[in-house]
């Protein structure tokens, strides 16, 4: 079967979802996950051949004839889509459930449904006005999505914002395709690195689509959308959506010759989302809100990647730059299996305790050993830590920076500072998932809530399993990947010629299994060398102190501290303390909340003076029919004395 | 066959060697104090002691507080095999393993963090917190530190890297490595592993409430961790991977045995600093690593 079938398939699953969500939740799952396998085939399918497959059928939609093309690109990031289609409409039918959610659940699954098959289309789309159409249509609909619990303010509000972030972004892609088009004459999209006239463009593109990915500063919507959305939507817009930014960025840095300095803008931003993500990550105490965090991290270092492959194709192609490209394009495809397991970890978490606050959590181990275990599983894999996913595509783009490194090119001082930087983000999201898994699966439950937990239902569990699956898998065997990656750079830029890898990936895989296999082994030697040695049981020790209680323990901004005091020029967190004072002490009280400096200190300021302007220019429209009609004497006169003169010249 | 008995040997050294350093230094700063000390040997017979014991497990810990130790037993032991001796190499060794080396000693450390967050103490809290966070400054100072080698040497392979001399940089990068060195195995001044107060330590916070094998394991890993440092410094500095094999080994043991004397006067001679400095000493160290990659750079520039 083609790719054109299996899309058509892809397709008609979703569209069939959408009809059946109403009335039969069974039949919109099966015809979901029908579809999405659909289009993971279509994808492996053009992969493995590396064959295109373009598609004009004549159809005029909009004035413009429709052309739908599945490349290297398109189908490395399909690919992607559709795992995470599948993982999360599965375990959406038991998270947001008609039992749990009446209301929402029903227009939920049409959103999402919806969300798929546009985000699909965005990848398909060879014509710029059909791209801004799906475009338009999946943001809205994961705004619907993120809004399920609309009778919550706080979920109002992140929709809104993520609603008025995704429209700015909108302008500037108007703007984009639009002058494109102009200069082209043509709304087709394909290669045109032969017209450098339309390189200032790029600048119009990384606005538009930086907004959507979430990059340092233009990530404001980011965190309050994925902590308020339900937790399956949460992950597909971290894993798939906000990819959807670096699908673009990806694209038209492929197909549009770009400005000497794109490049550099690139990895310098990446550097900022890096470090600067992770340390707003650190300052949070939300669950998820400290993971939509770590997304602009994960975006920054894919950044990292990317940038300096463009840096390296503008310096003839160097070999380093291929390697950071596949970093990069790895790290695409391991952001989104660690971010969205991360999710519906935290999504499972939430569902059990109804609550996100991590200082209200603890000891969930217990009554959640699956959960705490992949979760934990997700944390190393993000951490970036051998033998998983993550280690894998960081890996790479090191090497691409050591190499650049050593190679004493122009890029050199810049690789240095990158890999000082990827080094420290690194350390920084380390101190972030010791503190998240610590404090919400280790230790004792820290409030009553987590004592009467339960575990979720295998349809919750399944998914979780199969990403973790999916993380073990790329990082136990990387080559396997390895051809997807190079189909991928070669439809990037068709100068890359397909290669076999300049790093040793069989080599690293190869020690990854020995690796996890000894880990095994010793692992299980020590248990049942405790085991026999014989255990008793007593409490933690606590200095002699007699009446502890969980609430003694640790807490999340404890933790952090060092390192959130590190940057508190950034982070500027806000507290309020009420310290003991006479010796009856009456009350005491610490808070601790770190803002979104940049919507609070930047964006919020800077509507306020706007809006503080607009209402002192409303005093000219008052309602006085005789001041109007003065302003048009007045504009007349003005136009009068225009005439006049531009008549002398 | 050969490779297998290769691993096999040097395994064996790296595993029976270890537990020798912390006796030294112990020896050392014995004999600076004027005492007669515990003999060098004396962590062999701890760990001998320690892995016949039996568990005493809080009633808090899930079964991480057990499996930690053994998995970062294990990433350090396999950091140890990407290390060369000297002109024999590494026993595995590819392009890209100084990153992996690096990589695998945070993998340790995750793990024996999470074990320790495990029992739910306020105390353990605290001193992982500090190691995770100290640790940050210390690993962009080893990713430096790798870079100056990567800059004289064009490769990214700790065999190629560590075989000729740092060159004009090797003071300074001796004296960054030596600082991290030291954090990175809790010694004084960032750390005070004699002193059981909980609140003034790092390291000793975090296995407070570990026993039996699985305190003989932290306690081996933390030895071999040492060596591994120590012999990752000697080695950056001294060219020898350029030198026969026989002369090399003898060579590495009589500097890494320098190094431990120096831990060992270090300890003696210097109070262990304040919390609030500690980052300012690893920043330190951070910037000597800088500078010593500013020197490969201009000396390596045609």
């Amino acid at each position: 079967m083609t790719p054109g079938w299996l899309l058509l398939i892809a397709g008609g699953g979703f569209v069939a979802g959408i009809v059946s969500a109403f009335k039969s939740p069974r039949g919109w799952l099966v015809m979901t996950i029908a579809g999405a396998v659909a289009a993971f085939a279509a994808a492996v399918w053009m992969l493995a051949s590396g064959v295109v497959w373009d598609w004009e059928p004549g159809f005029i939609i909009g004035g413009e004839a429709l052309h739908l093309q599945l490349d290297g690109i398109s189908a490395f990031f399909l690919i992607l889509l559709s795992v995470l289609g599948v993982v999360g409409t599965l375990y959406s039918s038991e998270y947001w459930s008609d039992k749990n959610h009446p209301a929402s659940a029903p227009p939920g699954r049409t959103w999402w449904n919806g969300l798929l098959l546009n985000m699909g289309l965005v990848l398909l789309c060879a014509n710029g006005l059909h791209f801004l159409i799906a475009w338009e249509i999946f943001t809205v609909c994961a705004y619907f999505l993120i809004t399920c619990e609309r009778q919550r303010p706080a979920a109002r509000t992140a929709g809104w914002l993520y609603l008025a972030a995704s429209h700015v972004a909108m302008i500037f892609l108007f703007a984009f395709f639009s002058l494109l088009a102009a200069r082209t004459g043509s709304w087709e999209l394909g290669l045109m690195r032969e017209h450098p006239e339309l390189a200032p463009l790029f600048w119009l593109a990384l606005i538009g689509f930086g907004i959507k990915a979430g990059i340092f500063p233009l990530h404001i919507w980011l965190p309050s959308a994925h902590a308020n959305a339900p937790s399956h939507v949460s992950a597909i817009l971290s894993g798939m959506a906000i990819k959807m930014g670096i699908y673009g960025l990806v694209r038209f840095t492929g197909w549009l010759p770009t400005p000497e300095a794109a490049g550099w803008v690139m990895a310098v931003l990446g550097v900022i989302s890096a470090v600067l993500g992770v340390a707003f990550a650190l300052g949070q105490h939300d669950l998820k809100r400290l993971l939509a965090y770590h997304s602009v991290e994960n975006i920054g270092i894919i950044l990292i990647g990317l940038g300096f492959a463009m840096i390296a194709a503008s310096h003839g192609n160097a070999a380093w730059g291929r390697l950071a490209l596949a970093g990069a394009l790895l790290h695409v495809w391991n952001h989104g299996l660690f971010k969205a397991l991360l999710f519906l970890g935290a999504g499972s978490v939430l569902h059990a305790t109804g609550t996100r606050e991590m200082s209200r959590l603890g000891g969930l181990w217990r009554a959640m050993p699956w959960t705490a275990s992949l979760f934990a599983l997700g944390a190393t894999a993000i951490t970036g830590l051998p033998p998983l996913n993550g280690f894998v595509s960081e890996w790479l783009i090191y090497l691409g920076l050591f190499d650049a490194v050593s190679a004493h090119g122009p890029a050199a001082f810049a690789a240095i500072l990158a890999a000082v930087a990827l080094g420290m983000t690194g350390a920084l999201a380390l101190a972030c998932f010791v503190k998240v898994c610590g404090v919400v699966f280790l230790g004792m439950p820290r409030s009553e809530i987590g004592e009467q937990v339960h575990e979720c239902g295998w349809r919750m569990r399944l998914p979780m399993l199969a990403l973790g699956s999916a993380c073990v898998a790329i990082g136990l065997a990387p080559l396997l990947f390895w051809s997807a990656i190079t189909t991928a750079s070669t439809a990037w830029r068709p100068d890359l010629a397909k290669a076999l890898p300049s790093a040793p990936l069989i080599t690293l895989g190869s020690f990854h299994l020995a690796l996890a296999a000894l880990m095994i082994l010793a692992a299980t030697i020590l248990w049942r060398r405790v085991q026999s040695n014989g255990v008793s049981r007593a409490g933690t020790w606590d200095c002699g102190y007699t009446a502890p209680t969980p609430r003694m323990q640790y807490t999340a901004g404890s933790f952090a501290g060092i390192i959130t005091g590190w940057f508190d020029w950034i982070l500027r967190p806000q507290r309020h303390a009420h310290l003991p004072k006479d010796i009856f002490r009456a009350h005491a009280d610490f808070a601790e909340h770190t803002p979104e400096t940049v919507l609070e200190k930047v964006v919020e300021p800077a509507g306020s003076l706007l809006m503080r302007i607009s209402t002192t220019m409303r005093r000219l429209q008052h309602g006085r029919v005789q001041s109007y009609i003065f302003y048009l004497l007045l504009g007349l006169a003005t136009l009068a004395i225009l005439a006049v003169m531009g008549g002398a010249k | 066959m050969i490779v297998a008995i290769d691993i096999f040997l040097r395994l064996t050294a790296w595993l029976l060697l270890a537990p020798l350093l912390p006796g030294i230094i112990n020896k050392v700063k014995a004999w600076v104090a004027g005492r007669r000390g515990p003999p060098v040997l004396q962590l062999y017979f701890d760990l001998a002691k320690l892995w016949r014991k039996g568990v005493v497990l809080s009633t808090a810990v899930s079964p991480a507080h057990v499996l930690g130790p053994a998995v970062a037993w294990i990433a350090i032991l396999s950091a140890a095999l990407l290390l060369p001796v000297g002109p024999a190499g590494a026993s595995l060794s590819f392009r890209g393993d100084a990153l992996l080396f690096a990589y695998l000693l945070a993998f340790a450390r995750f793990c024996i963090a999470l074990a320790a967050l495990d029992t739910g103490s306020a105390f353990e809290g605290m001193g992982v917190a500090r190691e995770v966070s100290y640790a940050v400054l210390a690993e962009i100072a080893i990713i430096t530190a790798l870079l100056t080698l990567c800059v004289q040497t064009g490769s990214v392979s700790l065999a190629t890297m560590l075989a000729p001399s740092a060159g004009a940089g090797a003071a300074l990068l001796a004296a960054g490595l030596f600082g991290v060195l030291l954090a990175e195995n809790c010694r004084v001044p960032f750390d005070d592993p004699n002193t059981h107060l909980e609140l003034t330590v790092i390291h000793e916070a975090m296995v407070l409430d570990h026993s039996g094998p699985p305190l003989a394991v932290i306690l081996h890993g933390a030895s071999l961790k040492l060596l591994l440092f120590a012999v990752l410094l000697v080695e950056a500095v001294l060219p020898l991977g350029k030198l026969s094999l026989l002369p090399a080994i003898g060579a590495l043991i009589a500097s890494v045995f320098v190094v431990s004397i120096s831990i060992g006067l270090v300890e003696s001679l210097l109070a262990r600093l304040a919390f609030r400095r500690v980052p300012l000493l690893l920043t330190t160290a951070f910037l000597l690593c800088l500078f010593a990659l500013l020197v490969a750079w201009k000396g390596g520039m045609p």
